[in-house]
């Protein structure tokens, strides 16, 4: 029997407050970044935003210094530009956020000035992603109730599956880790866009997936030691009987995930990093967030040990 | 498990690998193929391909290319009665456009209200697409202005705008004497500014002998005319019905024709058009401008068909049919203005102005501006046969997606896929031996039925829906590391195999299911809530949760019932 980890007896519990530490930290960052996308503060992809995305090659080499300074000096201050590695060379990203009710026009427009402040060196659009306002807005909006909906159906069957003291938990829990990963990316100053929504809502399954099963384990224990052990002991041996699955599932999951990463290409590279992110948040936060959840309150008023 | 069950599940397993197989088989059969077979194929066989590609998983437009639009139809200037069902009258004849432009299996379909979307996968020529699709193709017929006339108003224009710079200019030389030294006055609009710093050239000679600057030479050398004559001093008079203005003096052109004193010069049934193109005169680039009546003598409605067509001197033009009624009133029209110039406009722009040499009756043609290419020639029948939107539309949304990029995609998912599945198998294997070799088998079953399914479905295959489908392999193997540590465990607590293994998948159960439906509740949101792409991944992520349940409980259960009677468990 290959094992990762031998049969443990961590004392998870008793090193609660330093998580609720870390995590208040990292929660307050998440709020902050939720705060700043909800005011429109946070750098929002064009998908929500609006905006203009090209893609292509020069024939030439142009160098991405000359590129911005071109752009600025036709009123795109705020372009940002990227050079990505593709099997053409000389291939960039372009974006802005200037939109237009016909967002054609700022695709033309970048292009007419690419062809004015580069002649001779003709730039070959291979992608262009243009959305207007309105739409941006409609999307937002969607997300949003998205998330709600999301957040509330998984409310919803934790409670009928457990009780109120579990299901309120799970939810804290995955509420924790989608403000922990949301928290990271805004420090990161990654850029908030459509799939990494996804990504949010996706690890909000995943994290919980997590949770529910050591929850069923403390359930399953808290049966057989009802007399015996107190509280914080049976949760503690649940966490460790858990373990090993907790980290090999964890792992396999990491493992595409970090592939992905590595050789996904930059349209997928936010969308896994976000993910790397929740599998490891997701875990950390079973052991060290919900189930302390459960213990404080038991602590507070006693209901399974009087 | 019963030996019967068991020989059931047997049965069915083996049923459903090769309903898989069956689904999967046209797939893997037109990705595999190289593409000079395909091109063949395509030659000989071009139904069986189309049947191919029909049968085989379908690709997003992110990894095919195409191009994805939505339109806002524009109704805010139509009447009650109009509004009714013009989205949908703009949907048919965009899809009459697609239809004649040759696109395979577009997709055109109303949003919400007043919104339409295209999607056009696989195309190469986005630009012709996109302004064939927006264009709102007003055909009109309108008389120009004579020229007597046309003069007499342009001498008006000159008058009225070279007062208005005269007491401009008073007003800045007030302002200069009161302010002092500084030529330039930032509260007034761009347009007064560069007037005002021109006419202050003409009293610095230092500026005009700064000889680099050669603009600003020549506009102080035609000063004069300048004063005299703001408006035509802009342009050009060739001797036709039309003026040509120089490129560079459009924005100076319209920014006087959008002037209140200039509009009320301009009689109430005359106005103003720009030519469609530009077009190269003597070496320069001019637009011409014309100055039509009002009036629309004639409109595209009594158009039957349209079809380009290169005149005797080999340039482009659309000859035209015109319905009965149609003919009557084109005879009459152009029987009575023989030898006059007859404007031909399109979405508020002169196409050409030919002049009228006999009278016409239900042939017609359409001479295209100097400059048109062929192709212009053939899309303008296009938008005529297929007839007129009934409002503007505006692009709010578009995305187009180059091949390359498509294939980028395709090659670097289809990379990271592969490495993950591999180094999921190759970890399980190691960890739990045989037991992690059986659940490999599961895995892969799981990616097999997983893309059987999509097929079976006519689901579409993103980029992340390649991301699901990874995401599914990772968490897929869940459930069987659920069972095995469960396994494992009882084992510890000195049970036989036998009994383990029952209690293994017995107690290892409820959690597998409520941890799947979480992911379930998550992805059916998504699935709701997603675009195109984002939908790509829900399917291929509820999908992959879904069979991996049957998977790794039912598949791996079956030769776990086997294993029962062994006497030691490799796990």
């Amino acid at each position: 029997m290959l094992e990762i980890l031998k049969k443990t007896n961590i004392d998870f519990i008793g090193k609660r407050y330093y998580a609720f530490a870390v995590s208040g930290i990292l929660v307050i960052f998440g709020i902050a970044a939720f705060i700043a996308i909800f005011l429109g503060k946070a750098d929002l992809g064009i998908d929500f935003a609006g905006g203009t995305m090209l893609q292509g090659y020069f024939e030439k080499e142009v160098r991405i210094g000359e590129l911005r300074d071109a752009m600025s000096r036709n009123g795109h201050d705020d372009a940002f530009i990227q050079s990505l590695h593709r099997e053409m060379p000389h291939y960039f990203l372009i974006r802005v956020k200037k939109t237009a009710e016909d967002v054609t026009t700022i695709a033309q427009d970048i292009l007419g000035i690419l062809e004015k402040e580069f002649p001779g060196n003709k730039f070959h659009k291979d992608s262009v992603d243009g959305i207007g306002p309105s739409v941006g807005r409609a999307l937002q909006k969607q997300a949003r109730v998205a998330v709600l909906i999301a957040l509330a159906g998984i409310l919803l069957y934790i409670w009928i599956r457990f009780d109120f003291r579990f299901g309120v938990a799970a939810t804290i829990t995955t509420l924790h880790d989608v403000l922990l990963v949301l928290g990271i990316l805004f420090i990161l100053q990654r850029e908030v866009s459509l799939l990494i929504v996804t990504a949010l809502l996706t690890l909000a399954g995943y994290s919980l997936n997590d949770t529910v099963v050591l929850f069923d384990r403390i359930r399953e224990n808290l049966k057989l030691f009802r007399r015996k052990g107190d509280f914080a002991r049976t949760i503690n041996t649940s966490i460790n009987e858990v373990l090993s699955r907790t980290i090999v599932t964890s792992l396999t999951t990491f493992l595409v995930v970090f592939i992905l990463f590595l050789v996904g290409g930059e349209v997928i590279h936010d969308f896994a990093l976000a993910l790397m992110l929740g599998i490891i948040i997701g875990s950390y936060s079973s052991v060290f967030v919900a189930s302390p959840i459960i213990l404080e309150w038991e602590k507070k008023s006693p209901k399974r040990f009087k | 498990m019963t030996q019967k069950t068991r020989s059931y599940l047997t049965v069915l397993i083996v049923f459903l690998i090769l309903a898989s197989l069956w689904y999967l088989y046209p797939s893997v059969r037109l990705w595999t193929m190289p593409q000079s077979e395909k091109e063949t194929l395509r030659t000989t066989e071009p139904q069986d391909l189309i049947e191919l590609e029909k049968k085989a998983l379908n690709l997003g437009l992110d990894l095919k290319g195409g191009m994805h639009v939505v339109l806002e139809v524009d109704q805010s200037k139509l009447k009650p009665e109009e509004r009714r069902d013009a989205v949908d009258r703009a949907l048919e004849i965009i899809r009459n456009r697609v239809d004649q432009f040759g696109v395979t299996e577009p997709l055109i379909q109303k949003q919400g209200g007043d919104r339409i979307i295209v999607e056009l996968p696989g195309l190469q020529d986005v630009d012709r697409a996109q302004a064939l699709i927006g264009q709102t193709a007003q055909l009109e017929y309108k008389l120009l202005e004579s020229d007597e006339n046309k003069v007499a108003i342009l001498k008006k224009i000159d008058e009225v705008l070279a007062q208005k710079e005269e007491a401009l200019f008073e007003e800045e030389e007030i302002s200069f004497e009161q302010e002092g030294e500084e030529p330039e006055e930032p509260k007034k609009t761009e347009d007064k500014k560069k007037i005002a710093k021109d006419l202050f050239a003409t009293e610095e000679p230092e500026s005009v002998s700064d000889t680099t600057d050669t603009s600003s030479f020549l506009e102080v050398e035609d000063e004069d005319i300048y004063t005299e004559r703001p408006f035509t001093s802009l342009m050009e008079n060739f001797g036709g019905f039309w003026l040509g203005v120089p490129i560079e003096n459009k924005p100076k052109v319209e920014l006087f024709l959008k002037d209140p004193d200039v509009l009320a010069i301009v009689p109430e049934d005359d106005e103003f058009a720009w030519a469609t193109r530009t077009q190269i005169i003597q070496g320069a680039e001019y637009q011409k401008l014309y100055l039509l009546k009002k009036r629309v003598e004639f409109s595209g409605k009594y158009l039957v068909d349209a079809r380009p067509r290169y005149d005797e001197y080999r340039k482009p033009e659309v000859n035209f049919t015109l319905t009965k009624e149609g003919g009557r009133r084109f005879a009459r029209l152009t029987g009575a203005n023989i030898n006059k110039p007859l404007a031909i406009i399109l979405d508020g722009r002169v196409e050409s102005a030919p002049v009228i040499q006999s009278k016409i009756r239900d042939q017609g043609r359409i001479t295209m501006g100097g400059g048109a290419r062929f192709e212009e020639a053939v899309d303008l029948a296009i938008v005529l046969r297929a007839g007129a939107l009934p409002a503007p539309v505006t692009v709010i949304e578009n995305r187009i997606i180059g091949p390359s990029l498509g294939q980028d995609s395709i090659r670097k998912g289809t990379t990271s896929a592969i490495i993950g599945f591999f180094a999921v198998l190759l970890f399980m294997a190691i960890y739990y031996k045989l037991s992690g070799v059986i659940a490999d088998f599961a895995v892969i079953l799981n990616l097999v039925f997983l893309m059987a399914v999509m097929s079976a479905l006519d689901a579409t295959l993103t980029l992340p829906g390649i991301a699901g489908i990874i995401l599914t392999v990772g968490m897929s193997v869940d459930a069987n590391v659920l069972i095995f540590e469960r396994i494992r465990e009882e084992l510890r607590t000195g049970k036989t195999i036998r009994a383990a293994i029952d209690a293994g998948y017995k107690r290892a159960l409820t959690a597998i299911i409520d941890a799947n439906i979480t992911t379930l509740i998550t992805a059916a949101v998504l699935f709701q809530f997603g675009t195109g792409p984002i939908k790509g991944f829900a399917v291929a992520l509820s999908l992959g949760v879904a069979i991996s349940l049957f998977t790794a409980v039912v598949i791996t259960r079956v030769i776990f019932e086997i294993r029962k009677g062994y006497r030691t468990l490799s796990i």
